[in-house]
Order: structure tokens, then C-alpha cells, then sequence
């Protein structure tokens, strides 16, 4: 039974990890209409960001570092928009997603040529400090990402639903060319929305890295997922992400906890994470929870 | 029947020119058959042949992706997944039970369709983006499985020691591949094979079914096209290609690894065939040549050579979108 609660709660937080990045995936797709291949990597340069300017292990530093790497993340994400996205917003999505991977495959390999391909690790004050909830000890870290996430998603609910830039983001998303007539700025909006999807792939970066290692190649596994939660939600519905995010999350987490149960060793859990993906892609093409729900 | 198409439009080719142009192309050709077939013997160092290997291999290779991204115009992320089947297939089977070559790269192949269908059937219900993800999807999954099922593929360690195979001519003449030379004149056999089954698929009705496809799904399907068919028939010939180059890999590194499976792969040959130009023979072979032979000279580090490939791809997307095709075609009307 404890097994089955942590491996529950160890869902939540990676799933709150997918959930981050999904969602920016989602927000792009919906707003921009691109598929973003690079978007695990800018949670990689996020994370790399977050290192360099995490100093010592105080908590001022740590969250003055989080900030830093999301307002850098931010403005790369708003200048990826000028140099590469704007130019081939026109074209087919085969020359948008060669496009995208190929930013991709620059951004891991600079990593690797700057930062080499040992891991880096950043504990933090949070991350060291273990709290016992009766039947299990998690860090603070582990709740921190779970508090922080849910107050991200109600703060970006609210922004979207109530500031005029949120309101004509979901207007891009429901009528491009009517938005336009009625005087929206799309480019300035999708520069703005790939900025905000960047730095949320930064926060996620922030929050995960004192408890993984930072690698340059640990974005590709994260935005597959990201991707499988984007496709189970239906794409472009940013709330269907974040729900099949968490599912995801836990469905990785429990085939750690329990795949030895069945004789499969635990390296197996993403393999089991790309077979739901493809169930659900068989059976529901249009995604667990259908266009109902938009951003 | 196709056959016969496939010369006769070499011959509407050719028909064109004059005859003074036409004894000059005749010319070229002879000269680049006779450098191809004395090239071991020209050159003194190995390295140039296995440079050469190399590029035999990245042309072989990319035009079975061309086939289908292309051609179809369906953009596969798995195309390392059936190389890396292939290499795999014919490891084992050279290794554990003695199989003679000429069986291995027939099972190369029939293991790259096997996989091809069973990543295609669901695959090819997802349009466009979803896609491209499905099948990379995929082609982690079965990395993951190599990568961790160590009874039969010994894992991260990968599967040394593959003997140096035999080809036996039945009735005819053994042919014993023991140094670099024997597997340069194998691989030239293959690029040439590979690139008259290239030629027959892309001239003939089923050539021109795939071009429609990618054109329009739906007028295509309305002149009696069926899309899912022929989109799985070009991801089934690209994948037993990719298997049998996977078989030739497996004897001439006499190495495996679950590295071959990774991305560097993919994007390799994304890079030849978009700077090269989609469903372009010259193109993709100038640029499958250009992309193994000039950063063996330069000397650059993998990493270094990745970010370039990355940095020319994307400028090539941006700014020259048909690639070297789209240079040849100038470089023709202007004559």
C-alpha cells in the first residue's frame, strides 16, 4: 500500500514536470500552429541556464536563479520567433518540423560542446531537507513542484481568461483570420506566446533539475512524453495536456513501482509510456478528451 | 513492364540533346565507372576507401528515406529503427548460427518490412506531425528493448566479433569478403541496385501514386489511389533497404551497438535528403557524398559536426527550400 502511495505521488511530481512542458507545446500549437520539435531543449538550455546562475545553496540564490533562467528562457523563446519560426509560419509542416529539429539538434549539440556530456547536479536547500508525512518521507523539493505547478496553471488560467493578450491568444486559437480582421497583432501575440511556452519549460527546468541531473540530451526523452501527453489530450487543447500529462506521469511511475510484479525490469516504464500513447492514438485519434475543451 | 519504362525514359532523356552533348554524357559516365570500379587500387591509404564505404552506405540509406519522406511525403523519424534492426538480425545470425551472407541480407530485409508494417499499421492512422512523433515514438521504444533485453543482445555492450562473411553464387564462384577492397565493391553493388529500384519506383505508376498522394491525400484517394497502401508500401521498400544497409554495417564494423539506433542517424539523412532536394537522385547522391566526405577532411569533432549539420539543415529549410535540385535546375535554364 505505501508503495502504491509513493509511486502515486512520484507520478504527480514527474507528471507536474510533462504537465509544464505540455502545456507551452499545447499553447504553441494552439496560438502559433507549429509543432515545436525544440521544446524539450528549451528545457534543457533552461536547466543549464539555472545552473550557471545557481551560486550556492540558499534559498534566496535558488529561486533568484529559477527567475533568472525563466526571463532568459522568455526572451530566447520571443527571439527563436523572430529568427527561425517567423520565417517558415508560411510553409508546410514538413519544412516547419525539419526546421524545428533542426534548432533541436544545434541547441543539444552546443550543449555537449559547452558543457560536455557529464551531469551536473544542483541540490538545493529544499531538495536535502526530507519532511515525513507519517507513512512516507518526501522532500520539500518534491512538494515545492507540486504547489508551484498547480499555482502556475491557476495564474495562467487566469491570464488567459481575463488580460487582453490571454483573450486574443484564445482567439488566435479559435479563428486566426477572423483575429486578424478584428485588429490582432498576431505576430507580436505568437512572439509573446513562444516566449511564455519557453519559460515555462524554464520553471519546469528550475524545479525538476536539483533532483535529476542535468544532461544535454535529457530534453528529447521530455518532450516525447511531453508530446504523447499534447496527442492524448487532443492537440492544441492545453487543459486535455495537462490532465493526460499527470496520467502519464503516474502510469511511468507505477510501471517503476510494479513492473517487476509482471517480470519486466523497471528500464521498460517508457516503453509503456509510448504503448498507451499509441492506444489511445488507435482507439481515440482525436485525443482522451476531444476538442470539447479549448485553451 | 517497368523495366522497359525505366529505359525508355532514359532514352526521352537522352533524346533531348545533341548528339555532341550526348557523346560528352556518355563520356562522363565511362570515366566515373572506371574510376568507381579501379578506385581500391588507385588509392593507398584505407581510409579513403572506407570514406567511400561511408558515403556508399549514407547514399544507400537516404534514398530508401527519400522513398518515403519524399515521395509519400510522410515525415518517419524510425528510419535508424530497421538500419539498426537489420545490423542486429544479421549479427546474430552470422554469430549464433553460422548463416551464410546471402541469407543474412535477405533477412535484413524481411525484418525491416516486418517492422515497418508493425510500426506502420498504427502509425499511419496519425496525419502529418502526429506522425512524425508516433514513429519516433517507436524507434525509442525498440532502442530502449535493445538497449535493455541483454540475453540476446548483450545490451549497452553491443554484439562484437562477426565474422567476415562468405558470399556463395550458387553453382557459380565463392566470394570471400576479407579486406576493406571486397566490401567497397559490395557496397558500390548495393548503391547501384539501390538506385535502379530508386529509379524503377520513381517512374513507374506506383512512383507517380506516391507523388500524388503527397500532392493531395483526398484527390488522390478520388482518382482511385488508395493513400494508407501506398503509403505503406513506400515505408515497407525504405525499411527493407534500410535493413539489408543494416546487414552490410554489421560485417563491416564486425560491431554492434544500441548507438546506431540514435537520433545522429536520422539527422544525417534528414540533412541529405532536404539540402540534396526530395524525390532528387543527383541531388540527394551530391549531398549523401558532400555530407560524409567533407567533414572526414575538415576533421571536426562529432559534436561540432552535429551542430553544423543542424546550422546547414536549418539554413537550408529557411532559405533554400528545394536544395541542390533547386541549384542544378538554375545552373540547366541557364544554358
Amino acid at each position: 500500500m505505501n508503495i502504491l502511495i509513493e509511486q502515486i505521488l512520484n507520478g504527480l511530481i514527474l507528471g507536474s514536470q510533462y504537465a509544464l512542458v505540455a502545456t507551452g507545446l499545447a499553447l504553441i500549437f494552439g496560438v502559433v500552429g507549429i509543432v515545436n520539435f525544440a521544446h524539450g531543449e528549451f528545457f534543457m538550455v533552461g536547466a543549464y541556464i539555472f545552473y550557471l546562475f545557481y551560486r550556492n545553496d540558499t534559498l534566496g540564490a535558488y529561486f533568484l536563479a529559477v527567475t533568472a533562467a525563466i526571463v532568459v528562457m522568455y526572451l530566447l523563446g520571443r527571439a527563436y520567433e523572430r529568427i527561425v519560426i517567423n520565417r517558415i509560419i508560411d510553409r508546410s509542416w514538413h519544412s516547419q518540423l525539419v526546421a524545428t529539429l533542426a534548432t533541436s539538434i544545434i541547441l543539444i549539440n552546443l550543449a555537449i560542446l559547452i558543457f560536455g556530456t557529464t551531469p551536473k547536479v544542483t541540490p538545493t536547500v529544499l531538495s536535502k531537507t526530507v519532511v515525513s508525512l507519517g507513512f512516507i518521507n518526501i522532500s520539500y523539493q518534491r512538494i515545492c513542484i507540486f504547489l508551484v505547478t498547480g499555482l502556475v496553471f491557476i495564474l495562467l488560467n487566469l491570464f488567459l481568461q481575463k488580460t487582453k493578450l490571454g483573450k486574443a491568444m484564445r482567439a488566435i486559437s479559435q479563428n486566426r483570420d477572423a483575429s486578424e480582421i478584428y485588429g490582432v497583432d498576431i505576430r507580436k501575440v505568437s512572439e509573446v506566446t513562444i516566449g511564455i511556452g519557453a519559460g515555462l519549460a524554464a520553471l519546469a527546468a528550475g524545479f525538476m533539475s536539483p533532483l535529476f541531473n542535468i544532461l544535454p540530451t535529457m530534453g528529447l526523452l521530455l518532450v516525447l512524453k511531453a508530446f504523447a501527453a499534447v496527442i492524448m489530450g487532443g492537440f492544441g487543447n492545453v487543459k486535455g495536456a495537462i490532465y493526460a500529462a499527470y496520467l502519464i506521469g503516474i502510469i511511468e511511475a507505477l510501471a517503476i513501482g510494479y513492473s517487476h510484479h509482471i517480470y519486466i525490469e523497471s528500464a521498460y516504464k517508457d516503453v509503456f509510456v509510448y504503448g498507451i500513447m499509441i492506444l489511445v492514438l488507435l482507439l481515440r485519434p482525436q485525443g482522451l478528451f476531444g476538442k470539447k475543451v479549448g485553451i | 513492364m517497368s523495366l522497359s519504362k525505366f529505359f525508355s525514359s532514359i532514352n526521352s532523356r537522352l533524346k533531348g540533346k545533341s548528339k555532341f552533348k550526348l557523346s560528352l554524357y556518355l563520356i562522363a559516365i565511362l570515366i566515373i565507372a572506371i574510376f568507381l570500379i579501379f578506385f581500391p587500387k588507385l588509392v593507398t591509404t584505407p581510409y579513403f576507401i572506407h570514406i567511400f564505404v561511408l558515403a556508399g552506405m549514407y547514399i544507400v540509406l537516404s534514398l530508401s528515406y527519400d522513398l518515403v519522406v519524399g515521395h509519400v511525403g510522410s515525415l518517419s523519424l524510425a528510419h535508424p529503427a530497421f538500419f539498426g534492426i537489420g545490423a542486429y538480425a544479421g549479427a546474430l545470425l552470422a554469430i549464433k548460427l553460422g548463416v551464410p551472407m546471402g541469407i543474412t541480407l535477405l533477412a535484413g530485409a524481411i525484418m525491416g518490412a516486418v517492422l515497418a508494417i508493425l510500426i506502420g499499421i498504427p502509425s499511419f492512422r496519425l496525419g502529418g506531425h502526429s506522425f512524425a512523433i508516433g514513429t519516433l515514438g517507436f524507434a525509442l521504444a525498440v532502442e530502449i528493448i535493445v538497449r535493455n533485453w541483454v540475453k540476446v543482445t548483450r545490451g549497452p555492450m553491443g554484439i562484437p566479433g562477426i565474422p567476415k562473411p562468405v558470399l556463395r553464387f550458387i553453382g557459380f564462384f565463392e566470394w570471400r569478403l576479407e579486406n576493406l577492397g571486397d566490401f567497397y565493391y559490395l557496397m558500390l553493388i548495393l548503391v547501384i541496385l539501390t538506385i535502379v529500384l530508386y529509379k524503377l519506383v520513381d517512374t513507374s505508376r506506383v512512383g507517380r501514386a506516391f507523388r500524388a498522394i503527397r500532392e493531395d491525400e483526398i484527390l488522390a484517394s478520388a482518382n482511385a489511389i488508395n493513400p494508407l497502401a501506398n503509403k505503406m508500401l513506400a515505408f515497407t521498400i525504405g525499411a527493407s533497404i534500410a535493413g539489408v544497409a543494416g546487414v552490410f554495417y554489421a560485417y563491416w564494423f564486425s560491431l554492434v551497438s544500441p548507438e546506431i539506433f540514435g537520433m545522429a542517424l536520422t539527422t544525417t539523412l534528414l540533412i541529405i535528403v532536404f539540402v540534396g532536394g526530395r524525390t532528387s537522385l543527383r541531388g540527394i547522391i551530391v549531398a549523401a557524398l558532400l555530407v560524409t566526405v567533407i567533414p572526414e577532411f575538415l576533421r571536426i569533432t562529432p559534436e561540432l559536426r552535429l551542430v553544423l549539420y543542424g546550422l546547414i539543415l536549418l539554413l537550408t529549410i529557411l532559405f533554400f527550400p528545394e536544395g541542390l535540385e533547386g541549384i542544378f535546375q538554375r545552373v540547366e535554364k541557364r544554358k
